[in-house]
């Protein structure tokens, strides 16, 4: 109890620190904008070259699936929904994290955010990009796309308000675009940072255009911290509602395995798991890349580790319960879906695969070697993204391809279209990606700079005596 | 050629944001008036010391958010119960809870755009030039300088004020001069 009060409440500098010590603003500026202005290196380029190649594929598999058509896709009567919608959730929920980060963690007033929440939140705005492009490409003519928002045409015909699909097209859009004006409402005053610091007239240019101007002026910032707050509460409540909306695509259907009320906070809470898993992911290679451990240090990462760990239980606890309700109802149909079909069924071993990274995994963070341990955490957390991947598979294509009668049932094969649009969108986020690390800076400075300040003020009223700090940590422990 | 309006601040840095604070309340109790603060991170207590009186942020944002929840309400009720009624399995044309998504989306959306919109206007932002940047060294106040702004009417002697400046702890004062905004 007292590590982790002390880990999220109590004066961070003891025992393990957020910021490195010897930093002060200057000397912060520096590191955290380093790597903007410096060349990129050999690593950088090898991994953008690799996400540009899956890039192309993502060009070839839309260009195939524009000219010849969504047959080209391994859906078909009767499994309807596939990769597009796996993929679709998938990428969704992977950009959950970067909203929780940002905007829940800062409503708690958890300090250990600051470092990443930049970073997470550009994962966001990336990974809304790929999602959306799957139900575009499904709707078969992405250029009427426009059709799904309500507007005058002469067609005469509205869109049909009760419909989760039309709550979806609301709900991304709307993530999106917030998530986009939190992101960039946050970059502001490292855009103005970026533009003083530019070496050349060019670069002075490029970034005092992004920057707006912006000249750090306390009428300015008094509007902004109230701005900034009030963007995060409202990112907050939106987080829970998109994914829950993703989940009502399912959830009010009739299908065994969709039909469940436990579907909203389950969904919400395994969005957060992938997306948590995301981020350390990508975190581990870029902080090293960047040179900032300083500030990303492993006590971040052993806090994302415990998220991961509770959410992964609360996952396991979804699964557990659509097994007990299956079982509860004695209803046939359930009960084939999840103790036949998922469990023993065509699709096997995509559910046990599932079940080993998704259930078992995360509870390797019980153990402080592990949430410590690089390498560890980094192989479970592309684990998780892959047992994730697995779980909207299970859920999409088990509950499709062998619902009611079984003279409809089907088995769904993906073709080398689905999986060259797939990898098209890792190509896609890596390269938006890389690029985002390569020109803005990846670590909230403002930010830190002020974090820094309050750490030192905390630690001047705590007394820099060894055993006061100590003492604090004792009491701080206790409730 | 038309005439330019000139305006001019004198520029004042001090070494750290608390010092700056304590420095902007001294000079406001002594009388003057449309100061500014510059710092690369909320100063605490800065709007204190400047006596800004409430953001109007928050107001912005909850007209916003009532306005797309209008909004919402009004077009779904519309186009689905009125202009264009759709009989869904005998369900009532007017189903109020088939339209809370949609409505918290739009009430969300919109109160975004009002704090986005709301914070670029009361800043009066996009604004690219600014007499203060007249200064290459208040380039400063966006990484790691504490700089304090105070108006001085165009041509008239600012010695004085750079003195009760330099008095509360300045580290460097300088007298800029620049377009009017």
């Amino acid at each position: 109890m007292a590590e982790t009060a002390s880990n999220t409440y109590q004066d961070p500098l003891e025992p393990r620190h957020l910021v490195a010590p010897h930093h002060d603003d200057a000397s912060l500026n520096e590191t955290l904008l380093d790597h903007v202005w410096r060349k990129p290196g050999k690593g950088w380029f090898m991994l953008f070259g690799l996400s540009l190649s899956a890039l192309g594929l993502l060009v070839i598999g839309v260009t195939y699936t524009l000219a010849r058509g969504i047959g080209v896709w391994g859906n078909n009567q009767p499994v309807g929904w596939a990769f597009d919608i796996i993929n679709f959730v998938w990428w969704v929920g992977i950009g959950h994290a970067g909203t929780l980060i940002s905007a829940i963690l800062l409503l708690f007033q958890q300090k250990w955010r600051t470092s990443i929440n930049r970073f997470a939140e550009a994962m966001t705005l990336f990974a809304v990009m790929c999602a959306g492009l799957f139900p575009l490409l499904h709707t078969g003519r992405p250029w009427f796309a426009f059709w799904l928002f309500p507007y005058p045409s002469t067609l005469g015909a509205w869109p049909q308000f009760r419909s989760p699909l039309v709550w979806d097209v609301f709900a991304i859009s709307t993530y999106l675009t917030v998530s986009a004006l939190f992101w960039f409402v946050g970059l502001i005053p490292d855009l103005a940072a970026l533009r003083d610091s530019s070496k050349t007239k060019l670069q002075r240019t490029i970034y005092g255009l992004f920057a707006l101007g912006w000249r750090g002026s306390g009428r300015h910032w008094h509007n902004y911290k109230i701005a900034y707050l009030l963007l995060a509460g409202l990112s907050t409540p939106l987080v829970v509602s998109v994914h829950t909306i993703v989940s009502f695509d399912f959830a009010v259907s009739l299908l065994p395995g969709w039909h469940a009320t436990i579907f909203p906070p389950y969904f919400v809470a395994g969005a957060v798991f992938s997306g948590f898993a995301m981020v350390i992911t990508l975190i581990i290679p870029a902080r090293k890349y960047l040179g900032l451990r300083d500030v990303i240090t492993d006590r971040h990462l052993e806090n994302m580790n415990k998220v991961i760990l509770a959410t992964g239980l609360l996952v396991s606890y979804g699964y557990l319960m659509e097994h007990f309700v299956a079982w509860y109802s004695q209803n046939q149909y359930e009960l084939w879906t999840f103790y036949v079909n998922r469990a023993t069924g065509p699709y096997a071993g995509v559910y046990w695969l599932m079940i080993a990274c998704n259930v078992i995994t995360p509870n390797i963070f019980w153990f402080k070697k592990c949430r410590t341990n690089i390498a560890i955490m980094w192989v479970a957390s592309i684990a998780v993204n892959i047992g994730m991947w697995c779980e909207r598979f299970i859920i999409i294509v088990t509950s499709l391809s062998q619902d009611f009668l079984p003279s409809s049932w089907g088995i769904y094969t993906p073709t080398w279209v689905d999986w060259s649009i797939y990898i098209g969108t890792l190509g896609l986020f890596g390269t938006l990606f890389l690029l985002f690390l390569k020109f803005v800076p990846a670590v909230a400075i403002s930010e830190v700079k002020e974090l820094q300040l309050e750490l030192k003020h905390a630690a001047h009223q705590h007394g820099s005596d060894d055993a006061l700090a100590g003492a604090g940590t004792l009491t701080h422990g206790a409730h | 050629m038309e005439a330019t309006v000139l305006d001019s601040w004198v520029l004042a840095e001090f070494s750290t944001p608390d010092a700056l604070v304590t420095a902007t309340r001294q000079m406001r109790e002594k009388g003057f008036e449309g100061m500014d603060t510059y710092s690369p991170y909320p100063l605490h207590g800065g709007s204190e010391a400047l006596g800004l009186p409430p953001s109007r942020v928050p107001f912005i944002a909850l007209c916003g958010g009532l306005t797309g929840v209008a909004t919402a309400l009004a077009m779904q009720t519309w186009m689905n119960t009125i202009d264009y009624p759709l009989n869904i399995g005998g369900r009532p044309l007017l189903s109020l809870p088939a339209w809370v998504p949609i409505t918290f989306e739009l009430g969300v959306l919109f109160a975004a755009f009002g704090i986005f919109f709301g914070l670029l206007g009361l800043s009066r932002l996009p604004q690219p030039y600014h007499p203060v940047f007249e200064s290459e060294e208040f380039r400063t106040a966006s990484t790691h300088g504490y700089w304090l702004s105070v108006p001085q009417a165009t041509g008239t002697d600012a010695a004085p004020v750079m003195d009760q400046l330099k008095a509360l702890g300045a580290t460097q004062v300088t007298l800029v001069t620049g377009e009017k905004e």
